[in-house]
């Protein structure tokens, strides 16, 4: 049962996501079959015709409501394990199902079924209907299929590559791994990946059909010294093609996994208290995800909860700050080629020169702020229904260089990585563990830092970034999922280096 | 007893089988659930379903994978099957993974865990709705003029499971689950807008507190967060409210599984019959507790279900070993993963212990944070009210403790008498002395 909260948190380590789910390795009709570009899966797959699409659209319609969609899904997916040295397990899953739903203002009724036949799913339909009670309300007499770009195209079908190519990747980040410290004394290490095809039919004629890869290769060490352990890991991946895995692949997942564990070894506490804090560039973009980008989901801020709901086009951070949310970002987690409700993706500014100019909407919210969605419209699977969520978020490089954000924090300490982040979108509080980072001592870096949460206020961080530097970068990560409302979806993130003024380190030290 | 699932699991064991595979592991589940919320007084969403799902676990040629599907119709399952044996055979050879003895499925209780409730049946469209009307209006009438927005929600699910070995295990399980969720956000100094909820989660549905409670709990303990702020970092006796518990013992129970022993994940790996906190620190895992949300006969590996002292008077007891990580490590197994947990509660209330205390912080919420479970060492923030002299008189926000489970569990002072049995974690509140809170 999962736990409903307003509070959202990500997670981007990738091991833990393998170990909770049971998972697929291949399945009928699935090879060979159509590329992204090739519409027609779904009916030649499963007989899902225009015609059994309307009827059930009409059923969903049947007591009224604004409109309403189906959400077909097929998704495959693997992990492949190593532990003690060798890959000797493997999880697959195969997911199969629609949702229907109709939407009634800001009201939504929804119903699912994994059988692609006409009785369940008009069943399903009525469900839906129910939170409508009005006449019924007509369907589209065409469905007219949407052209989208292609955001990440595929030289082959993941679920086309034996296993006997995957299988080599794994084994080769533990002997690497391995072979880069006696330190090391074991790893874990997996190969995820997972192709989701999807079809999204509306009562306005709108039809849309997706294939979205995802994967991602995956190292969690432990390193050993003096009788002390310390544990990191490390990802590399996105919607990529399988020729992304290359041995310089292999070997900075490796690599990164070792470097980052063996060097806690050396970590010392910070002192607890409020103190300059500068983001390292790319996977800290998380904290800009967690702390900054929620509050600007639109759901959020049409029902008066997030602290951004009175900010529109007013100044949310100084002019050095540029953030947008960006679904058409090649091959990464984030990017989506159209929405969970057939609008094409896009690229939203968020924050134009410290000015707040637009929310992330779903078509919901949309029609309540009486514009057009922004494409932001997700869902976990054909189980869940649609809220606005994030793509790629991230911040523009800015003109200063890193050395001079770091000089300028003077003492402090600086952030390279962190995970566990968790907000409070009213009150805009959030928290995150400092998995990697150092000192900043005399303005200069010097000594790791390990255990640490940090704490703040997302408005508040946002205006306290006072320089950002021009080393902008993406998270190369292939993992991150976000969590909200029980639904969890790949994400991307990236920021330049940029320092904040003041955040709450919490530690033991006082 | 669903004759159908139980026989589709059969046919499928039989099915590896004929695949090829040498043993085999069947799990199938059917489950049926209904979720309902309101906002402004209407519907905001409804949703109704079916699931169902079936995995199989091969073991062949010394080789294991799992494989899931929702496609339960049994041509497809067969293809799935056959597939999955095919592919089973491609991985690395592990000696230790095979089914276990079947003499550890003896001795199953055929207790009535009393995880069903008869009245499930009559909880009707009307009902539902009703409930959580009732919770919306009362969260508002509680939350007056400080509301910004409102929520109430109902969950409700029955869900039936068969677990079926190749070796002669069989199982069935059937529980119901009803879900009450009331949350609010309130208005605040400044553009602050604090939230907050109330989530009830039970088998039986006489178990759940009454709308009005749930609704008016959930506006208390928002209001209860207005003018939150950041204090000086000091020295504070703590009392973690029961419900935050399970949050923050998680990062020591991640140290008790066979598994983050064997692969060097765990700063309890040789603790075993050694203190590892005060003598107030009790904790039993308890697969019996009739209508408890973690009850069980058997545990996933079909072992027998047991009650056990995981932890007592201070003294690491015993482990969750799991067949598979039991054959790595060369022990003897207990069980994969907890059941219900349970630390007994004490004598007095929360608000007794607060007098006593004078000063102090309660914790009713975490926000992020980390505990790793290799060195022990833990950071997260915490929500939650200054007391002095007994009374509530400051909201904190923004703030952190941090520490070792092997030095912070040293510091359990006291459990009150006021154990959550909403939560599979049975916990009261418990109070901890000299504890750093970080702020200022």
């Amino acid at each position: 049962m999962k736990k409903v909260s307003r509070r959202s948190f990500i997670k981007t380590t990738a091991a833990a996501a393998a170990f909770s789910a049971a998972t697929p390795l291949l399945s009928k009709g699935w090879h060979g079959l159509a590329r992204a570009d090739v519409p027609g899966y779904f009916e030649k797959e499963f007989g899902i015709t225009d015609k059994l699409c309307r009827k059930v659209l009409a059923e969903s319609l049947a007591k009224g409501g604004d409109f309403a969609d189906l959400f077909f899904e097929h998704t495959i997916s693997n992990w492949i394990i190593l532990e003690d040295g060798k890959v000797n397990r493997a999880y697959s899953d195969v997911s199969l199902g629609v949702g229907i739903r109709t939407v009634k203002g800001d009201q939504v009724g929804y119903g699912f079924t994994q059988e692609l036949s006409e009785k369940p799913m008009l069943d399903a339909a009525a469900t839906a209907a129910t939170i409508a009670d009005n006449g019924p309300r007509e369907v589209s007499g065409e469905f007219v299929g949407l052209k989208p770009n292609n955001f990440y195209p595929l030289k082959t079908l993941l679920t086309s590559i034996p296993l006997e190519s995957k299988l080599p990747l794994v084994q080769s980040v533990n002997d690497k791994a391995f072979s880069l410290s006696p330190l090391v004394v074991k790893v874990n290490a997996s190969f995820h990946d997972q192709q989701k095809r999807i079809l999204v039919v509306t009562s306005d004629g709108e039809k849309a059909e997706d294939l979205q890869p995802r994967n991602y290769l995956n190292a969690s060490v432990i390193a050993e010294k003096n009788g002390k352990r310390e544990r990191a890991g490390w990802n590399l991946g996105g919607r990529k093609d399988f020729s992304f895995y290359s041995k310089s692949v292999v070997d900075e997942v490796a690599r990164e996994a070792v470097e980052r564990a063996v060097v806690l070894f050396d970590a010392v506490q910070p002192p607890a208290g409020e103190i300059p804090v500068v983001l390292g560039p790319g996977v800290t973009g998380v904290l800009l995800h967690e702390a900054i980008g929620h509050g600007m989901e639109a759901d959020f801020n049409r029902k008066k909860v997030s602290t951004y709901c009175t900010m529109m086009g007013k100044k949310v951070a100084e002019p050095v700050v540029t953030i947008l949310d960006d679904g058409t970002v090649p091959n990464l987690p984030g990017s989506i080629n159209f929405d969970d409700e057939a609008t094409l993706s896009q690229k939203t500014l968020l924050v134009d020169k410290g000015i707040l100019s637009s929310y992330m909407h779903d078509k919901i919210s949309a029609c309540y702020y009486k514009i057009k969605s922004t494409g932001n419209g997700r869902r976990e699977s054909y189980q869940h229904y649609v809220q606005p969520r994030m793509r790629n978020t991230y911040m523009l490089a800015g003109p200063s260089s890193p050395e001079d954000v770091i000089e300028q924090a003077g003492s402090g300490i600086y952030v390279m990585d962190v995970s566990n982040g968790q907000v409070k979108i009213g009150e805009g509080d959030f928290a995150f563990y400092v998995s990697q980072g150092r000192m900043i001592e005399n303005g200069k870096l010097t000594a790791p830092i390990k255990d640490i949460n940090i704490m703040g206020n997302g408005p508040k961080m946002l205006k306290n970034i006072t320089m950002v530097a021009d080393d902008f970068e993406m998270a190369k990560g292939g993992g991150g999922a976000c969590g909200k409302g029980g639904q969890a979806v790949p994400v991307g993130f990236g920021q330049p280096t940029c320092l904040v003024k003041s955040l709450t380190v919490g530690g033991i030290r006082g | 007893m669903n004759k159908e699932l139980f026989d589709l699991a059969a046919w499928s064991v039989k099915t590896a089988k004929s695949s090829g595979a040498d043993e085999s592991r069947v799990h199938i589940s059917n489950q049926r659930s209904v979720e309902i919320s309101y906002r402004n007084r209407k519907p905001e969403n409804i949703k109704e379903a079916s699931t169902r799902g079936l995995s199989v676990e091969i073991y062949v040629d010394g080789r294991y994978s799992v494989q899931s599907t929702s496609d339960l119709r049994k041509n497809a399952v067969e293809e799935f099957i056959s597939k999955a044996v095919l592919t089973t055979k491609l991985l690395a050879e592990d000696p230790y993974r095979t089914l276990p003895e079947p003499k550890y499925y003896k001795g199953r209780s055929d207790k009535d865990l009393g995880l069903v409730d008869p009245e499930y049946k009559n909880f009707n469209p009307e009902s539902r709705h009703k409930l959580v009307k009732d919770i919306e209006e009362a969260c508002l009438e509680r939350g007056g003029d400080k509301v910004i927005s409102v929520t109430a929600e109902e969950q409700d699910s029955h869900v039936e499971e068969v677990l079926m070995a190749s070796n002669g295990f069989e199982g069935y399980s059937e529980a119901t689950v009803y879900v009450a969720v009331a949350s609010m956000t309130a208005k605040d100094e400044g553009d602050r807008r604090p939230s907050d909820y109330s989530y009830f989660v039970c088998t039986d549905k006489k178990e759940m507190p009454d709308p009005e409670q749930i609704g008016a709990e959930a506006a208390e303990r928002t209001l209860d967060l207005l003018g939150a702020k950041k204090i000086k970092t000091d020295k504070f006796s703590i009392i973690l409210e029961n419900r935050q518990v399970s949050r923050l013992f998680g990062g020591f129970l991640a140290a008790m599984y066979g598994s983050s022993i064997q692969q060097k994940r765990s700063f309890l790996s040789d603790k075993k019959g050694e203190r590892v906190g005060s003598e107030c620190f009790t904790v039993l895992d308890d697969p019996f507790i009739k209508g408890g949300l973690g009850s069980q006969l058997y545990d996933r590996d079909g072992f027998a279900a047991k009650k056990r002292d995981m932890i007592k008077a201070g003294i690491l007891k015993e482990f969750y070993v799991d067949w598979y990580y039991s054959q790595k490590l060369g022990w003897e197994p207990t069980t994969g993963g907890p059941s219900n947990l349970v630390i007994p509660p004490g004598k007095r209330s929360v608000k007794e212990i607060m007098k006593d205390l004078g000063r102090g912080i309660l914790i009713t919420g975490f926000i992020g944070g980390n505990s790793n479970s290799t060195t022990g060492d833990a950071s997260i923030g915490i929500i939650g009210q200054l007391f002095e002299n007994g009374e509530p008189v400051q909201a904190i926000s923004e703030m952190n403790i941090a520490g070792n489970h092997l030095k912070f569990w040293q510091g359990l002072a006291e459990a009150a008498n006021d154990p959550w049995i909403y939560s599979s974690f049975r916990t009261p509140s418990l109070v901890f002395k000299d504890v750093v809170v970080s702020g200022l």
